[in-house]
């Protein structure tokens, strides 16, 4: 697990990282085009895993590091829910 | 510079070649600079790279000089090792470099410490261990690490990098190298020596592959015939695997499979710069390449500089050195300078050594330039005839008026050699003006003589 903090856009408060938090994103991402729901919970654990791993070097990053952290990855598996995550966060 | 609304006017992050000197003349210009460290203070040169290497490459040096002193008449028959004493020597090098002290020297000057991975979270703010830290300008010389294997590597095996095999407690009977660049022969070459049997694989039709043919064959020819390595050309890598508790090294060659297994596995293929710094939160342009500057070594981003391994174009302390200074003057000044690449001399400590400066001749076939070419074996000179040293030569190229445009050397003190071509090159000399130029005998620069009265234009 990382002990890592992430800074919220916009401040400087920074909270622990919330893998759960970046998976119900991605599986949200997943499901708006219209994945399947197991096949979203298994992307995004995968996501989730590789943005731990990224992680382990890391004391405190921005949200906008996790965002194109997991994006490059989503890429990987979902392409198309990773542009509507990229899009949709950047709207939120 | 500072208006003070920064906790300093320059944040160097990386306190290696690219960044301690920048550092160094910031602060002594009166400026408040800070320098953060992810990992040992001084970075890879003195602590896991040139010196430990160098190091250990002398002392192999002298066990092989021991070794073939009967020519000179002189009896060596108890010559022999103690790794553990061949390590600590290499322990004493590292720390004579000081670097292990520099925090407090940087202290000293007033230069702020700080320990930590450093990440951009703004432009002009970082975080080192959930501190933030800001400044008016920033030096990114965050070096490189090596690379890792790109194939399926089982889970059970531990690939060393050059790193980690510096710490081996004693040589492994058997080494298996993967990459036959400059770090990869100094590798096979202490080994060796020390009697470990070595296999050196490299992709390309020959080893150094960079450099000039002549130099990459008579590289393989010492290594194998004077070191019982095991060249390798043409192997690509297709996997490790275990075989008992030994890793075995899988590999395509001449159309073929083979595997050969080994003892430790060396994985020597090249550097990546260290980029994943939050470089896009200060909107720095990079590729996994390197950071990409102007010709004053500025980011896209004009307040943050970078210098160094970090560019991920010459990947040498001296040519971080270089930038460093340059950087510094242009974080100071605004007269701004730019370096000059046309003479950066490089070198592979081999025994004999190895060392080039400007173009190969190979460059120039690509850019398709008319150009003059003059070999000389060394073998023609007094000094290694004294030294009973015959192998190498020197080689050097001019454009179509004689200008010298690149050299190579192979023989002792090739590295100390070069400079005298190096010089020659940054300054536009003819190869007629270097032949001219009176050289003592019996030296190995006269070599470089011959070589250059061999150029007729």
């Amino acid at each position: 697990m990382t002990d890592a903090y992430v800074i919220k856009r916009g401040t400087h408060d920074s909270e622990a990282f919330d893998p759960l938090k970046l998976h119900q994103s991605i599986v949200a991402a997943c499901l708006s085009v219209r994945a399947f729901e197991g096949e979203a919970h298994d992307t995004a654990e995968r996501v989730v895993r590789h943005v731990i791993s990224w992680l382990l070097t890391k004391t405190e990053v921005t949200s906008a590091d996790i965002r194109r952290v997991a994006s490059s990855h989503l890429h990987t598996y979902h392409p198309e829910a990773a542009y509507l995550y990229e899009h949709h966060q950047l709207v939120a | 510079m500072a208006k003070h609304s920064y906790d300093y006017d320059l944040i160097v992050i990386g306190s290696g070649a690219g960044g301690s000197v920048a550092a160094d003349i910031v602060a002594a210009a009166g400026k408040r600079v800070a320098i953060v460290e992810a990992d040992m203070m001084g970075g890879q040169c003195p602590n896991w790279g040139c010196i430990p290497t160098k190091a250990l490459l002398e002392a192999s040096r002298v066990l092989n000089t021991a070794r073939g002193a009967e020519a000179f008449g002189i009896r060596t028959s108890t010559t022999g090792f103690n790794y553990p004493s061949v390590k600590a020597w290499k322990d004493l090098a590292i720390k004579r470099t000081g670097a292990h002290n520099s925090a407090k020297y940087y202290q000293s000057k007033g230069i702020g410490v700080y320990h930590g991975q450093a990440h951009f979270i703004s432009p002009h703010e970082i975080t080192v261990n959930r501190r933030h830290l800001s400044a008016e300008q920033f030096l990114v010389a965050t070096g490189s690490s090596w690379s890792s294997l790109n194939v399926p590597v089982s889970e059970r095996v531990t690939l060393h990098d050059a790193r980690s095999i510096l710490d081996l407690p004693k040589p492994p009977k058997s080494l298996f190298i993967i990459g036959g660049g400059a770090t990869g022969v100094e590798f096979a070459e202490i080994f060796a020596s020390f009697g470990t049997k070595v296999y050196i694989a490299e992709e390309a039709p020959r080893l150094l592959p960079r450099e000039d043919q002549e130099v990459s064959q008579l590289t393989e020819a010492v290594l194998a015939k004077r070191r019982g390595v095991h060249v390798l050309t043409k192997a690509k890598i297709t996997g490790v695997s275990i075989d008992g508790i030994s890793p075995r090294v899988e590999f395509l060659r001449g159309g073929e499979q083979h595997s050969i297994k080994a003892d430790q596995v060396l994985v020597a293929v090249g550097k990546q710069p260290n980029v994943d710094i939050g470089l896009e939160n200060a909107s720095v342009d990079y590729t996994k390449r390197g950071i990409d500057v102007d010709e004053q070594l500025r980011t896209s981003t004009s307040h943050i500089y970078a210098a160094g391994d970090v560019l991920g174009q010459h990947l040498y302390t001296h040519v971080g050195v270089y930038e460093s200074r340059i950087a510094a003057n242009n974080l100071l000044h605004r007269q701004k300078i730019t370096p000059n690449y046309k003479a950066v001399p490089r070198v592979t400590f081999l025994t004999p050594e190895i060392a080039s400066v400007g173009m190969s001749e190979e460059d120039c076939l690509k850019r398709d330039l008319k150009i003059k070419t003059a070999i000389v074996p060394v073998n023609v000179i007094g000094r290694a005839n004294v030294s009973n040293a015959m192998d190498g030569f020197v080689k050097v190229i001019t454009d179509a008026r004689g200008v010298l445009i690149g050299a190579s050397i192979v023989s002792a003190h090739a590295g100390e050699t070069i400079h005298e071509l190096t010089l020659a090159i940054q300054h536009g000399m003819t190869a007629a003006e270097v032949a001219n130029t009176l050289h003592a005998f019996p030296t190995w620069s006269e070599a470089v003589r011959v070589a250059c009265a061999k150029i007729k234009v």
